[in-house]
């Protein structure tokens, strides 16, 4: 009859295994080298001056007509291949398609005068022309996400080459609606606020800057990544996750002046796209000339891009066939969890020539 | 804290720092998300952004005395170098269609050559069948002569079977009228 402890409801029992996991997880995290980045294999088939067009080649191809991927200008494109078994690009490689990835690179000081519409005549058209050469197929798919969907996009209006299918994932087409501070966004608009000169006195928007940005529209203060990671540090798969997902939202590329001048002011301010008032060397931007296939994807949990940006887009199109699906997806874990590639063969399949 | 499952510390933590992180964002929401503080910013990044294009030109201008290469000196090199690789890659586009115009003038050619082959196959074969149709056409005069002769010979037969005929004819009636004559004698 032993007598029980009078401080047993007191001190908690702890899972002692759990625990040791955790902390040992933790200082791995502190210690380790960063995790391997990009394993899908791949060949660099074209560059132009801090841009490369790399090729994926596919594991069996199955399909004629390759996938170009056309990323934003925010952030490093290697979150479409973040982790072994969750990669967007893995799978689609091994589900038999041919991709094509431009990596905008970082830009330089020098780059400070390239805009939206320089990054799309030289750069997107020569990758895309490539990109159809190297894999002789006669026609092609782009596919865009965020940023890049609006630069896919307004590409595809006025593209000469043949681009077949158009899909767009949580892309911006209608500016209006905005998810942050809305006395900001009404300030930009009525001009209260300007940011001309120090675009002018920068040149271009250094990486710290750009996160900032992003912090200010979401979230300024921002700790919670590291409470979830310690709640769950024993999960060594969650703490892998953590680390790469981690990686890349830090992972920030500084941002041409000229760009973000017509980012801000062009398409934020004056919402000229679905207006049809930019233009791109000597061609108006009328999304009603995109003939291609259009799928449109968008985020539900998306707290970046809202839906009612994408939608104008199915009705602006005049595509033959259009699809429209929303997912039970945020804004970035639609790449980091794969589920994207699922999604595109889905609706690609059918599409991209069968061999 | 029950004894079923094992106390987890950090759980109630990560919920309290979301709730705490809401809050604060939302707080500061509260201060920035007005039209005041929007001017204030814009107030603050002119003064920011006149600031630093003063340190920039005292820099060039200090750079320039002390013969140090300043960031627009390298943007100017790094800028030759674009234009550099701009024109390269306008070469080989245009080495590509010129490549492709060959190309598809090879092929061109090629399917001339083959069509100029079949003709002059067909040539010989209508030479030698013009050889034949001549040979065949001498041998047929030469039969065409030798029918003509035949012909001739037929026809001397027939008016040479004609005049035996009529020389026959003579014949027999000279025979006829003789022994009339040979009568008469015996009778005296």
């Amino acid at each position: 009859m032993a007598a029980d402890s009078p401080l047993k409801g007191l001190i908690p029992d702890l899972d002692y295994d759990k625990e040791m996991q955790r902390w040992a997880n933790m200082f791995k995290v502190l210690s380790e080298p960063e995790p391997q980045i990009g394993h899908t294999p791949r060949n660099e088939i074209w560059r132009k001056n801090k841009s490369v067009l790399w090729h994926y080649p596919a594991k069996q191809k199955k399909y004629e007509i390759p996938l170009f991927f056309v990323y934003s200008l925010f952030n490093k494109p290697y979150i479409l291949d973040i982790a072994p078994k969750t990669s967007v690009i893995e799978g689609l490689t091994n589900m038999g398609y041919e991709v094509y990835l431009l990596d905008w690179g970082s830009p330089g000081y020098e780059d400070k005068k390239m805009g939206i519409d320089t990054y799309i005549e030289k750069y997107l058209r020569t990758a895309v022309k490539r990109a159809i050469r190297h894999s002789g197929a006669e026609e092609i798919t782009l596919i865009g996400y965020c940023l890049g969907g609006t630069i896919a996009s307004i590409y595809a209006s006025i593209a000469e080459e043949p681009i077949k299918n158009l899909i767009v994932a949580t892309v911006p087409i209608d500016f209006q609606p905005f998810m942050g501070p809305d006395k900001w966004a009404e300030g930009l608009r009525e001009g209260d606020i300007d940011f001309e000169r120090f675009i002018d006195t920068y040149g271009i928007i250094p990486p710290k800057l750009v996160e900032g940005m992003f912090r200010a529209i979401g979230a300024p203060i921002y700790f919670t990544n590291y409470t979830n990671l310690l709640h769950r540090a024993h999960d060594s798969k969650y703490v892998d996750k953590w680390r790469r997902m981690n990686k890349w939202t830090l992972d920030q590329v500084p941002f041409a002046g000229e760009a973000y001048r017509q980012l801000a002011s062009d398409l934020f301010k004056e919402n000229k796209l679905i207006k049809g008032e930019i233009m791109v060397g000597n061609k108006q931007v009328d999304l009603r000339n995109i003939k291609a296939n259009l799928f449109v994807v968008s985020g539900s949990r998306d707290n970046l891009i809202l839906e009612e940006q994408s939608k104008p887009l199915m009705d602006l199109a005049s595509s033959k066939d259009k699809s429209y699906i929303t997912v039970e997806a945020g804004h970035v874990s639609l790449a980091l969890t794969g589920l994207f590639a699922k999604i595109v063969h889905q609706w690609a399949s059918s599409r991209s020539n069968p061999l | 804290m029950s004894d079923k499952k094992n106390y987890d510390p950090y759980e109630s933590l990560n919920k309290f720092s979301l709730v705490w992180e809401k809050q604060i964002n939302d707080f500061i929401f509260l201060i920035t998300n007005n039209k005041d503080f929007v001017k204030m910013s814009d107030r603050g990044t002119d003064l920011h952004s006149r600031y630093l294009e003063t340190f920039k030109k005292n820099q060039e201008a200090l750079a320039s005395v002390l013969n140090l290469p300043t960031k627009n000196d390298v943007t100017n090199v790094a800028n030759l170098t674009l234009q550099a690789e701009e024109k390269m890659e306008t070469l080989e586009e245009q080495i590509w269609d010129l490549q492709d115009s060959v190309k598809s003038q090879n092929k061109e050619i090629e399917s001339v050559v083959e069509v100029s082959k079949e003709i002059i196959k067909l040539t010989k074969q209508l030479k030698t069948e013009l050889v034949k149709t001549k040979k065949e056409l001498a041998d047929t005069k030469g039969l065409h002569a030798e029918l003509q002769e035949l012909k001739f010979e037929l026809l001397k037969l027939n008016d040479f079977k004609q005049e035996f005929e009529t020389i026959k004819e003579l014949i027999k009636e000279e025979k006829s009228s003789e022994p009339v004559l040979t009568g008469t004698a015996s009778g005296n």
